[in-house]
């Protein structure tokens, strides 16, 4: 469950960052090849991401040498956040995060996740999870509409990286 | 309010009152530790406080290393290098940190290094890095601010990429907090008072925060009220010792509260304000404090408003108004400061630079203590809160 669910993030990402205005803005001073993992202590699965030009791009399960890792202290941790059951901000009040890496860094890719789950998620749930989520413009609506519809495939074609 | 789910730990020993600093042998031979290093700053050095402490291991089986003085007011990797190297050249086998919050930063750094045989620092920022137990660890702090004495935080400068790099882990937290009057006395009024106010940051955002638990809450009450009683009477009367001793216990109160709760919006923009603009962190936080709060005020007023009458506010009205009255409370303390000891009551008077909010509002986004912030900040609201700030 957390594994599939870690695997429609890194799809996800990945069809956000093409098109999305904001996820552009903030990862453009990203280093070019900066790989960031999130994954599930202590042996838990995991998934890497790298900025390539303008894009973020999944690289596939496990850490592939990541400059900050992003980890839930457990499977249980890494499920309430995924399934949209707490957000990421409360995982980190509960102390069911931790960051190996700078922390500015790992603030500015926890604001790329948000924007993320803005995508992935029902207006009730980010109601839920986020502060104040963001109000989605029609385009941003028509993205959504296509992120969801698609995942499923985009899922299929990533399964075995 | 009980959250559905929190954490709460601190270890650490507390010394606190009248020559409490004379058990500093003791302290280390309980801890299996008799070559101290001491890391301290010029300013502690020039105000004859290491004295104290070194008159505190005569005739002692424990003995002094090394004395480490040069610690800047933002510390560095290459300073905490220095620490760590020195630790080892000299054979010490605990530290003593003696003085404000970099002089502590420095010595959990230099001593995660030691611990870990780490060369480069850079690779444990994040959190909860440190896997070994580290070496004994006693604190003496001679502002009452900060609270490092008590968090699980450090934060070091990287002066080649001037990055700020954050760790937190709870195995960097000390092992004895020795709180002794005679070590805050010589603290001029203007950095009590900013020291002060930091404490009170410390204690109100930890309350209102999202980390809040009903743990952390006692300590950030017992502090809030210790600091209400006492801040002023520490400015009008800097030797007065019973005074002083209970600013210090509130700064560790809030510190414990903090560590625990985290901070919020406040902590994040003076965090920035500092890296940007160098102002003393407390004043940043005394200047800011108000207009956080008034940030939260939509998501947190309830409980803002619990803190009325500890703030010496109005507690009639509904929660809102009270929390606003908490709000005016701040303010004028802030205001009475400002009569006392000329500290500054906007950015402005603090010497910012109006053009440099929007770096300021940038930076305080990539500070991790917003997570914590009831209401959510994005680069406007910073910079919203900062303009009403800067006057």
């Amino acid at each position: 469950m957390v594994g599939s669910s870690l695997l429609a993030s890194g799809v996800a990402f990945e069809m956000v960052s093409r098109s999305d205005s904001k996820v552009k803005a903030e990862i453009a001073d990203w280093q070019d090849g900066y790989v960031f993992s999130i994954g599930v202590l202590p042996d838990g699965p995991a998934v890497s991401f790298m900025k390539r030009g303008d894009q973020i791009c999944y690289l596939g399960k496990g850490y592939k040498n990541p400059q900050l890792r992003f980890l839930f202290k457990s499977l249980d941790s890494a499920l309430l956040v995924l399934t949209g059951q707490i957000g990421s901000h409360i995982a980190s009040a509960q102390h069911r995060t931790i960051v190996h890496g700078n922390l500015a860094e790992a603030m500015q890719v926890s604001r790329v996740m948000n924007i993320v789950q803005t995508y992935l998620y029902p207006a009730f749930v980010l109601k839920k999870t986020m502060k104040r989520p963001a109000k989605l413009t029609s385009a941003q609506l028509l993205l959504k509409a296509w992120v969801i519809a698609t995942l499923p495939v985009g899922m299929l074609a990533n399964i075995g990286k | 309010m009980i959250p559905e789910y929190y954490q709460f730990f601190c270890p650490v020993k507390i010394l606190s009152g009248l020559r409490a600093l004379g058990n500093l042998p003791y302290e280390m031979d309980l801890l299996g530790a008799h070559r101290a290093l001491i890391v301290t700053d010029k300013g502690v050095v020039g105000a004859g406080l290491i004295r104290h402490v070194l008159r505190a291991l005569e005739g002692s089986q424990s003995e002094l290393g090394a004395i480490f003085d040069k610690t800047p007011p933002d510390s560095s990797m290459e300073v905490v290098n220095e620490v760590a190297q020195l630790f080892t050249k000299e054979g010490c086998d605990c530290f003593v940190a003696v003085g404000g919050g970099s002089c502590m930063d420095t010595a959990k750094c230099a001593n995660m290094m030691v611990t870990e045989g780490a060369y480069d620092l850079a690779k444990l920022q994040g959190t909860e890095r440190v896997k070994k137990r580290m070496k004994p660890f006693i604190a003496v702090p001679t502002t009452a601010g900060t609270g490092s004495e008590v968090s699980l935080a450090a934060v070091i400068h990287d002066e080649t990429t001037k990055v700020k790099m954050g760790f937190a882990s709870y195995r960097m937290l000390t092992d004895v907090a020795i709180l002794d009057p005679k070590m805050t006395l010589t603290m001029p009024p203007k950095i009590t008072a900013a020291t002060g106010m930091d404490a009170l940051t410390h204690a109100i955002e930890a309350y209102y925060c999202l980390q809040k638990n009903p743990v952390s809450d006692s300590f950030a009450i017992a502090a809030i009220k210790l600091i209400m009683d006492n801040l002023i009477r520490c400015i009008e009367n800097g030797k007065d010792e019973t005074a002083r001793l209970a600013m210090a216990n509130a700064a560790l109160l809030a510190g414990i509260s903090f560590s625990n709760s985290m901070c919020g919006v406040v902590h994040a923009l003076a965090h920035a304000c500092g890296g940007v603009s160098r102002i003393p962190h407390g004043v940043a936080t005394g200047v800011l404090l108000p207009w956080g709060m008034e940030n939260n005020l939509d998501k947190a007023g309830g409980t803002i408003a619990e803190l009325a009458p500890l703030l010496g506010a109005s507690t009639s009205g509904s929660p809102m108004q009270q929390a606003k009255a908490a709000i005016e409370a701040v303010r004028g303390l802030v205001t009475r400061l400002r009569d006392l000891c000329e500290f500054p009551t906007t950015l402005n008077e603090a010497g910012v630079p109006e053009n440099k909010l929007g770096d300021i509002a940038k930076a305080a986004l990539n500070d991790a203590t917003i997570t914590f912030n009831p209401e959510e900040v994005t680069y406007e609201d910073a910079l919203a809160i900062l303009r009403k700030a800067f006057g």
